[in-house]
């Protein structure tokens, strides 16, 4: 059995990217299942996606906690998460990243795999959607699906959902990607802190689990205690608004979902905090006056 | 003093006796005459409660939660299709700590509609972790308001707590209850005083998005309350004896155990009429006891097995009056349960389903099949009592 975990973002389509890899499998003939993980999250949260692939019927309906491989689909993602974390040790990391393998530091030397597969998104895809050029990247690292097969699985399952053009542009994601891969060893020196969680024991738990604002060695709970949880690192694009074209509507204030925009008072002017902003566009899209403009927060 | 009263009227007076704070209400028969009484309480200014006519009983649940969760001593009322529109509610309510009392006025649940007394509504709610009580008289009715309020509200509970009374059997039925004076409900009874409440000076999250990382240990937390609830329940009878002088048995009641050979195991009002027919059969002779099942939640499964070994009994009936689809009823099921590993027969009574009387021959009938059992005669395990049809 090869076992496969994708680490991801919401709204990146690692889940997507787990199905279409298990298509691709059983349409060589093998068994194959797809299944996602979710948090409390939402869009730009990290997300887990399994794929598992063998040549009989599967019946573990568990977690992978052993990958063959650990896809990444955002490098960002490395400095918060071990995502290396019990990969078996002739496994192999892909990572979505503009360094090479040697440059990228997972904590152990292990086999590594990098595309800069953002980029390739934004110039075929036109959008930071990075689930199918990984994908062509895991073909050519692993050699566990062909190529071919991707493409085949891509242009069925997205041409399905987005259109034939679409479906095409992302199997040529997957081409591109498959051509441009980089397959080394990663550098193994940073020591990963596993993330620190309030896990209370059931006698530990407040009565029926009511909070109020609390400390923990793990951090802040209860009421407030999301002032932690910055997300600035999710961000591909931030906003940037231009003061002369506003009108101080406050849609954007309004309509951001994370509640960043702040109105300064009796100033008249608007203030992002980027610490929360996790660069959805939602202000941008929303702006009836093209005042704001996301531009790439990482290069 | 004693008053002529109906348990729905009994029952409003337990809550306006226990100053309740905020009633959210819909109505529905048998239980209508509570909320009435409610009413008039507050109209009258004779209790000080903020009450709520609401549009559905989901809603009534909703605002009794958050009532209960802002710090407020809630009471309601419902039956049979309410207590079903609010089932989702019930879930919300017990494992977020919330003291919330409110009688169930036992009635079939439809389909086919129809109006009288029947357990199958509140057996809908048995894994809900509301604690579950029967009462077979007014009084009790009554008391067991007064004492549902300091079950629910002890710190080692905080859970809610819904008394069944027999729908029209007790509801619409007047005898003689013993009213306290407020003064002695008030020593009995102290504030409800919850450690967190929604309050915007001090931010609380009650009843938030729980991710698996935490849910299993609430779980447990909750069945630790409910498990802990049978200590409480024991405590609280024994203080409401001293005080009261009415001595209920906590989880259980016995009648004329001591000496019984086979005995029945009864909920609601049929307990009632069994006492007359235990008395009935003592007189000719026959050894036979009555074990008085008066919480289904918590389940008091060492109780009874004590109650049972105790009496050496050589057969035990049970009476149900909601079924289960799979054979017997879910009070059958549960003491079959809690007597595994004893190996005397115990057989299941279904009788009164859909608010059929309950006949003292039906009783009869009972522990002369239960006789039969004892003694190795081929008996049903499942008995349908008055079916037409069935021949027991």
């Amino acid at each position: 059995m090869y076992e496969v975990r994708f680490h991801g973002r919401g709204g990146q389509g690692a889940v997507m990217a787990a199905q279409t890899l298990a298509e691709a499998a059983v349409n060589e003939g093998n068994y194959a299942v797809a299944f996602p993980f979710f948090g409390a999250e939402r869009r730009g949260a990290p997300v887990l996606a399994f794929t598992r692939i063998d040549s009989k019927k599967i019946f573990s309906k568990t977690q992978v906690y052993n990958p063959d491989c650990a896809v990444v689909l955002d490098d960002s993602l490395l400095d918060t998460i071990d995502v290396v974390s019990g990969l078996k040790p002739e496994g192999i990391a892909v990572i979505n990243s503009k360094e090479r393998p040697e440059d990228i530091d997972l904590g152990k030397i292990i086999d590594t795999a990098t595309v800069d597969a953002i980029s390739i998104a934004l110039e075929i895809l036109k959008a930071p959607i990075t689930n199918t050029a990984i994908l062509g990247a895991f073909a050519k690292a692993t050699g566990v699906v062909k190529i071919e097969s991707l493409e085949e699985s891509i242009k069925r399952k997205f041409g399905e959902k987005l259109g034939e053009k679409t479906g095409e542009r992302n199997a040529l994601a997957a081409r591109t990607a498959y051509e441009k891969t980089i397959i080394g060893k990663s550098r193994g020196i940073k020591k990963l802190e596993a993330r620190k969680q309030w896990l209370p024991t059931y006698q530990e738990m407040p009565v029926g689990g009511s909070l109020i604002e609390g400390k923990t060695n793990a951090g802040l709970i209860g009421p407030g205690s999301f002032i932690e949880n910055k997300v600035s690192g999710w961000a591909t694009y931030r906003p940037l608004r231009d003061r002369e074209k506003c009108v101080m509507c406050l849609l954007c204030w309004f309509y951001c979902p994370e509640g960043t925009i702040h109105r300064i008072s009796n100033k008249g002017d608007l203030m992002t905090n980027y610490d929360y902003c996790k660069g959805c566009g939602v202000c941008a899209n929303e702006c009836p006056v093209d005042a704001i403009k996301m531009v790439r927060a990482r290069v | 003093m004693k008053n002529l009263i109906t348990a729905d009227h009994a029952v409003a007076i337990g809550a306006k006796l226990c100053r309740v704070e905020v009633v959210p209400a819909f109505p529905i028969t048998p239980q209508t005459l509570i909320i009435e009484h409610i009413a008039d309480f507050v109209n009258d200014g004779e209790l000080d409660a903020k009450f709520l006519t609401m549009e559905s009983e989901h809603s009534v649940m909703s605002a009794a939660a958050a009532a209960s969760a802002a710090g407020a001593r809630v009471f309601t009322a419902t039956s049979s299709q309410g207590l079903a529109f609010m089932h989702e509610m019930l879930y919300a309510t017990a494992p977020l700590r919330l003291p919330i009392v409110m009688p169930n006025a036992s009635r079939t649940l439809g389909g086919p509609p129809g109006i009288w007394c029947e357990y199958n509504d509140s057996m809908g709610a048995r894994d809900s972790g509301w604690l579950q009580l029967y009462v077979e008289d007014n009084q009790e009715a009554l008391d067991m308001v007064i004492q549902s309020f300091r079950i629910a509200e002890d710190k080692r509970v905080l859970l809610p707590v819904m008394p069944c009374l027999d729908g029209f059997v007790l509801t619409h039925t007047v005898e003689p209850v013993d009213v306290p004076q407020q003064e002695e409900i008030d020593s009995f009874l102290p504030p409800y005083e919850p450690d967190i409440i929604l309050d915007p000076d001090r931010p609380a999250m009650i009843g938030t998005f729980m991710p698996a990382e935490y849910i299993m240990e609430l779980r447990r937390q909750t069945a630790g309350a409910v498990e802990s609830s049978k200590e409480v329940i024991q405590e609280i009878n024994s203080e409401f004896a001293k005080r009261f002088g009415r001595d209920y048995g906590g989880l259980i009641d016995t009648y004329r155990m001591d000496d019984a050979d086979i005995a029945l195991i009864t909920m609601g009002t049929v307990t009632s009429t069994s006492r007359e027919v235990v008395d009935e059969l003592r007189q000719k002779g026959e050894k036979v006891g009555l074990i008085k099942l008066r919480f289904f939640r918590p389940f008091p499964s060492l109780e009874l097995k004590k109650a049972v070994s105790k009496s050496k009994l050589s057969a035990l009936g049970v009476f149900d009056r909601s079924i289960s689809y799979h054979g017997g009823g879910q009070v059958y099921n549960e003491v079959r349960s809690a007597l595994f590993g004893m190996t005397i027969p115990v057989i299941d009574h279904l009788a009164g389903l859909g608010g059929r009387d309950v006949t003292e021959e039906q009783i009869m009938k009972m522990f002369e099949l239960t006789r039969k059992a004892a003694k190795g005669e081929k008996v049903n395990e499942i008995n349908w009592h008055d079916t037409r049809g069935e021949t027991v």
